[in-house]
């Protein structure tokens, strides 16, 4: 039945007028946004009234064994200033009746002090001698310096050597700059033999007034320090200025707009998408679940509106809160920065105006746009996951994951060096939020260049949000699900007396999860292991047996009637298996060239590299045989039985061939560590889960599996082992520049365009029904 | 009489956590003529609701067939959902709307022009006695005029076939009488009326055939006339436990096995008494 789109309209306007009658939701998603921003602008004034820097308390012991000449206070501004915020008591070491340090502890202890400075005896002293012996020094090594000023032009040797005789002088002062040492007693005290007995400074770390205190203490004695140097240069006839060698003035050329779009840029997108989402939220759930408690979805259901035409209704009224939401925060947002920041301006605050700025109204248009389009996104899934829902307050339960989830993808975008590329145009969501950024910043030829690429994966994300939201409204045993008990013997009795040939789709997405769950475990803890061949084949061994496949085999066992159709073990037609052979060979040239796009766009660090450059070294160096059989036939064989076999053959027995697939696909990406091999073996399970489909079996998809692993590895190999290859197949790879081998073009064209026939063949032809091993019956292989 | 509802073999099944799957409803037939009230009684758990849900196409048979009003439900659901209007226990009306907001709701769902359908409403309110009622938001009304509502509601696009589902549950004994009247002027307007319940009283009053439904089977089916003479018990309530009992203990003694053959033939092929029963 076609979807008629005044029907659409009608139940949309019902559902816009029901909601807008309703008070709680017009306060949360249009009186709430104009008053949040003034409210939170008025909070952060009285908060930042209170925001005053408070004095620190100060304990001195050993005041006395300062220098009297040369006060810990050096006059200055700056100095002055943070003095006033330190209340200082004093110790003399003589009144103290433990150690000193023991003293300090306790004082900090039990509050009575931030900080605790400890002066040791015999400090002065040292000071005064040392600026004896440091004006000596000097005196000599400015008088050897003033000779080679006065002889510019002695020979190269005299030259380096008096460079030297500088640098040793330099060195030397530079250990006499170095000379008066702090400790903190959490450090092991340093022995200076000819240095001064180091300021012992005892603080709490886990107090934030001790860290305050830390800091204010530490700028009055790098103050002193500096003051002091000045004054002994000075006194040795150097010019104090050396204390300041380096002296950094910065030139900003950025103008101020541009400054303040990139602050803006930041906050605005996080903001737009997180009231989008809340903005989806309650109306989804008064739609869906709501609807459901109130019992009036059943009348709707047997109303002449079909299950498409309903979801489209509710859908666009989620998306006009979702987007009204988001739209008056944003204006609320606008409106009270506006004259929060111009009042700023007319009460002299220069560096806040020029920090923020007003907000700019084409930041406000540029995210409109982008708002469309992710606020359908959003609204599709929070439509879908709250028709999962009995009750409203169920549907807050499963929303919630909705959110922590989408949060991520929102805040990608904040980490340092994440910018807009082909790459990160392909996420969901953190495309848009850099594309948003992009646009709010002015990078327009940037912008442009990925907003299709931008818009097309959220196009594609909306598409199959509604999809899955229909498909929810069309299950019912989601949209009827009532209150079950759940009693753990009856369900187990029920696993082993209704045991099934092949899972169901729960076990086979249960045994995915647990595949998953034990790669991550298993990976982190072989990662301590050894780096060496033999560790990482027993590694690969213990993952793919014990970890992926092992989970099926016990599950296909334990649950199934029958472990062949559960792993999808079906007798294969010889020509199937060509076919396969053949398409492992045609294709490898093509995912060669995808690998290589993904490892341009999404770079790994450096570190990652590194490894992975040592496990690359690692596996040329072992023999060819141990190299296939540890990384092309087991993996091939454990994981195909798991995921072309148990997980497919669940899913595809309940859910339908695609849906099969693209979740075999999507866990088989997954169970791969790294995110560019992630990608790859994603697309790649997509395709094996088409041969998977219309061989009827798994063998064909380990035979596609192993010959594609094998390539990897001897393509690989013959890099730096140039007899691997025959001679007869120059005309198929060339050497790299890097000195490896690759496909030539030709080659990769063609072989593309034979895997696509192919493909083309196992897609169009009659699909195979599959012989199993043990028994004579047949069952054709599009299960569904 | 013109066969509105013809039901065959009809069968439900859920999956269950415990039980692999639960039989909800198991191989019921029968069929419903224009004219006629046919009760589905039985008690909380008989499978009546699941019945109802597949002939009004909120729930898809697992097997068996259903046609009404010459539709057939696997093929042309949305014919049947024009030519039925369902009520079920709840009202479940819309609290935000006004009764009459609500009315032209479905009505225009129902692709009424409207013209007519302001026409209908008044017409129908009239008959109702809900003109008073009219503005008032359904979230303020009691029981009583939300069931009204709810049947204005399932009227509005005067379907040939009305499905009742446990319509009179919380009703007040004089709404519930009202509401029996209502259904029985239907039936002499020439409606099918298929009316759940597990009242006894309500069967005798206003159904002209029933069929006893118990553990998702049809028990056995007929006027009451025809069921006491064939059970030999003139008292409908003794007759209905005697039937139970009858089934449970047969069922306990074969297990499973009487579930695959029934009690008694079901009458899908006798003709009604239409209007056996007065109110």
């Amino acid at each position: 039945m076609n979807m008629k789109w005044s029907r659409v309209w009608l139940i949309y306007a019902r559902e816009m007028r029901d909601q807008i009658r309703d008070r709680r939701t017009m306060f949360t998603i249009f009186v709430l946004p104009l008053l949040l921003y003034p409210f939170m602008g008025m909070l952060m004034l009285q908060v930042a009234q209170f925001n005053s820097e408070h004095p620190i308390g100060v304990t001195w012991i050993g005041q006395e064994n300062w220098p009297q000449e040369n006060p810990l206070l050096v006059d200055s501004d700056a100095n002055r200033k943070t003095n006033d915020l330190i209340r200082w008591n004093y110790l003399a070491t003589s009144e103290l009746k433990i150690d000193a340090q023991a003293e300090a502890e306790a004082l900090v202890r039990e509050g009575r002090a931030d900080l605790v400075l400890i002066t040791k005896p015999g400090f002065r002293d040292w000071l005064s001698q040392s600026t004896m012996v440091v004006n000596e020094e000097t005196r000599q090594t400015t008088d050897a310096g003033l000779t080679a000023t006065a002889s510019p032009f002695e020979s190269k040797s005299n030259s380096e050597s008096n460079s030297k005789s500088n640098s040793e002088s330099n060195s030397e002062s530079n250990s006499e700059l170095n000379s008066i040492s702090i400790a903190s007693i959490s450090s092991t005290p340093a022995t200076h033999p000819s240095g001064p007995p180091p300021l012992l400074t005892v603080v709490n770390q886990a107090s934030d007034s001790s860290v305050v205190a830390m800091k204010r203490v530490g700028h009055l004695l790098e103050g002193w320090r500096s003051a002091w140097l000045r004054e002994q240069l000075a006194e040795a006839n150097l010019n104090p200025s050396i204390v300041d060698v380096i002296n950094v003035e910065r030139v900003d050329i950025a103008p101020p707009e541009t400054k303040q779009a990139l602050v803006w840029s930041k906050i605005l997108p996080l903001i737009m998408l997180v009231w989008a989402l809340t903005g989806a939220f309650y109306p989804a759930i008064d739609l869906c679940a709501g609807e459901k408690e109130r019992g009036t979805l059943e009348t709707l259901l047997c109303s002449p509106a079909s299950r498409t035409e309903i979801v489209w209704g509710k859908l666009l009224t989620v998306i006009c809160f979702s987007i009204s939401t988001a739209v008056l925060n944003l204006f609320s947002m606008q409106f009270t920065s506006t004259f929060v920041i111009n009042q700023f301006a007319s009460a002299g605050a220069t560096d806040v105006v020029q920090a923020l700025g007003p907000l700019p109204f084409s930041s406000l248009t540029w995210l409109i746009v982008i708002l469309l389009p992710i606020s359908a996104m959003f609204s599709a899934l929070a439509l879908a996951v709250a028709a999962l829902a009995r009750s409203s307050k169920e549907a807050q339960y499963y929303l919630m994951p909705l959110l922590l989830g989408g949060l991520p993808l929102v805040m990608l975008p904040m980490l340092p060096g994440v910018s807009l590329g082909t790459g990160t145009a392909t996420i969901p969501v953190t495309g848009a939020v850099l594309l948003s950024r992009a646009l709010i910043e002015g990078h327009y030829t940037e912008a442009f260049l990925f907003a299709p690429i931008v818009i097309g994966v959220t196009v594609m994300c909306c598409l199959l949000a509604i999809r899955w939201a229909v498909r929810q409204f069309e299950n019912e045993s989601v949209l009827f699900r009532e209150s079950e008990r759940f009693e753990f013997r009856a369900w187990i009795q029920n696993l082993f007396q209704h045991r099934t040939p092949t899972a169901t789709a729960n076990e086979a997405m249960l045994c995915g999860t647990i595949i998953l769950v034990a790669l991550f475990f298993g990976r982190m803890s072989l990662a301590s292991n050894e780096l060496s061949w033999t560790s990482m084949t027993q590694s690969t061994i213990v993952i793919q047996i014990g970890m992926i496949l092992a989970p099926c085999l016990v599950m296909a066992t334990i649950l199934t009637s029958s472990i062949w159709k559960a792993l999808r073990l079906g007798r294969p037609r010889f020509a199937d298996m060509l076919f396969c052979f053949g398409l492992g060979i045609s294709l490898h040239p093509a995912y060669m060239l995808l690998s290589s796009a993904i490892q341009t766009e999404f770079q790994l660090g450096a570190d990652t590299k590194e490894v992975l450059g040592y496990i690359d070294a690692m596996i040329s160096a072992a023999p060819l045989w141990s190299v296939v059989l540890t990384l092309a036939v087991i993996p091939a064989i454990c994981e195909e039985l798991a995921f072309r076999g148990f997980i497919f053959a669940g899913l595809s027995q309940e859910q339908g061939t695609l849906r099969a697939i693209i979740v075999s696909a999507l866990f088989f990406g997954l169970s791969h560590g790294v995110l560019q091999q992630t990608i790859g073996a994603t697309i790649m399970g997509l395709i094996l889960g088409v041969v998977a489909w219309r061989t009827g079996g798994v063998l064909g998809c380990i035979v596609l599996h192993m010959t594609h692993n094998t390539l990897t590895m001897v393509v690989a190999r013959a890099g730096k082992q140039a007899d691997l290859i025959p001679s007869g197949l120059d005309w198929a790879f060339e050497r790299t520049l890097e000195g490896g081998l690759a496909y030539t073009n030709t080659w990769t064209i063609l072989s593309m365009a034979i895997a696509s026939l192919i493909l083309g063949a196992l897609v169009f032809n009659k699909p195979t029904s599959a012989r199993y091993f043990w028994a004579k019956d047949r069952i054709v292989a599009t299960e569904s | 009489m013109t066969t509105m509802v013809q039901v065959q073999d009809l069968t439900k099944t859920y999956p269950d956590l415990s039980e692999g799957t639960r039989v909800a409803v198991d191989r019921i037939s029968f069929s419903v003529a224009a004219g006629e009230v046919f009760g589905v009684l039985g008690p909380n758990g008989a499978g009546k609701t699941t019945t109802l849900r597949m002939l009004s196409t909120i729930l898809r048979p697992t097997s068996g067939q259903i046609i009404i009003n010459q539709a057939n439900i696997d093929t042309e659901a949305h014919l049947i959902r024009k030519s039925i209007g369902f009520v079920s226990n709840n009202t479940a009306l819309y609290d935000r709307m006004s009764a009459r907001e609500l009315v032209e709701y479905f009505g225009r769902m129902h692709d009424m022009e409207r013209d007519e359908l302001r026409e209908k409403i008044e017409i129908l309110f009239k008959k109702l006695c809900m003109e008073d009622i009219g503005n008032v938001p359904c979230g303020q009304m009691s029981t009583g005029m939300k069931q009204k509502v709810s049947i204005a509601r399932a009227l509005i696009h005067d379907p040939p076939v009305l499905i009742f589902d446990e319509a009179s549950v919380g009703l007040d004994v004089m709404v519930a009488r009202a509401l029996l009247y209502t259904i029985s002027g239907l039936r002499d307007e020439g409606k099918c009326i298929i009316f759940s319940t597990h009242i006894m009283r309500e069967v005798e009053k206003l159904c002209d055939r029933v069929a006893m439904m118990h553990r998702g089977r049809i028990l056995d089916i007929g006027t009451l006339e025809e069921l006491a003479d064939k059970h030999q018990q003139n008292d409908f309530e003794d007759l209905f436990f005697s039937l139970l009992t009858r089934h449970d203990q047969q069922k306990n003694l074969l297990g499973d096995q009487v579930d695959m053959q029934p009690l008694k033939p079901t009458s899908v092929t006798r003709r009604p008494s239409a209007g056996a029963a007065t109110v």
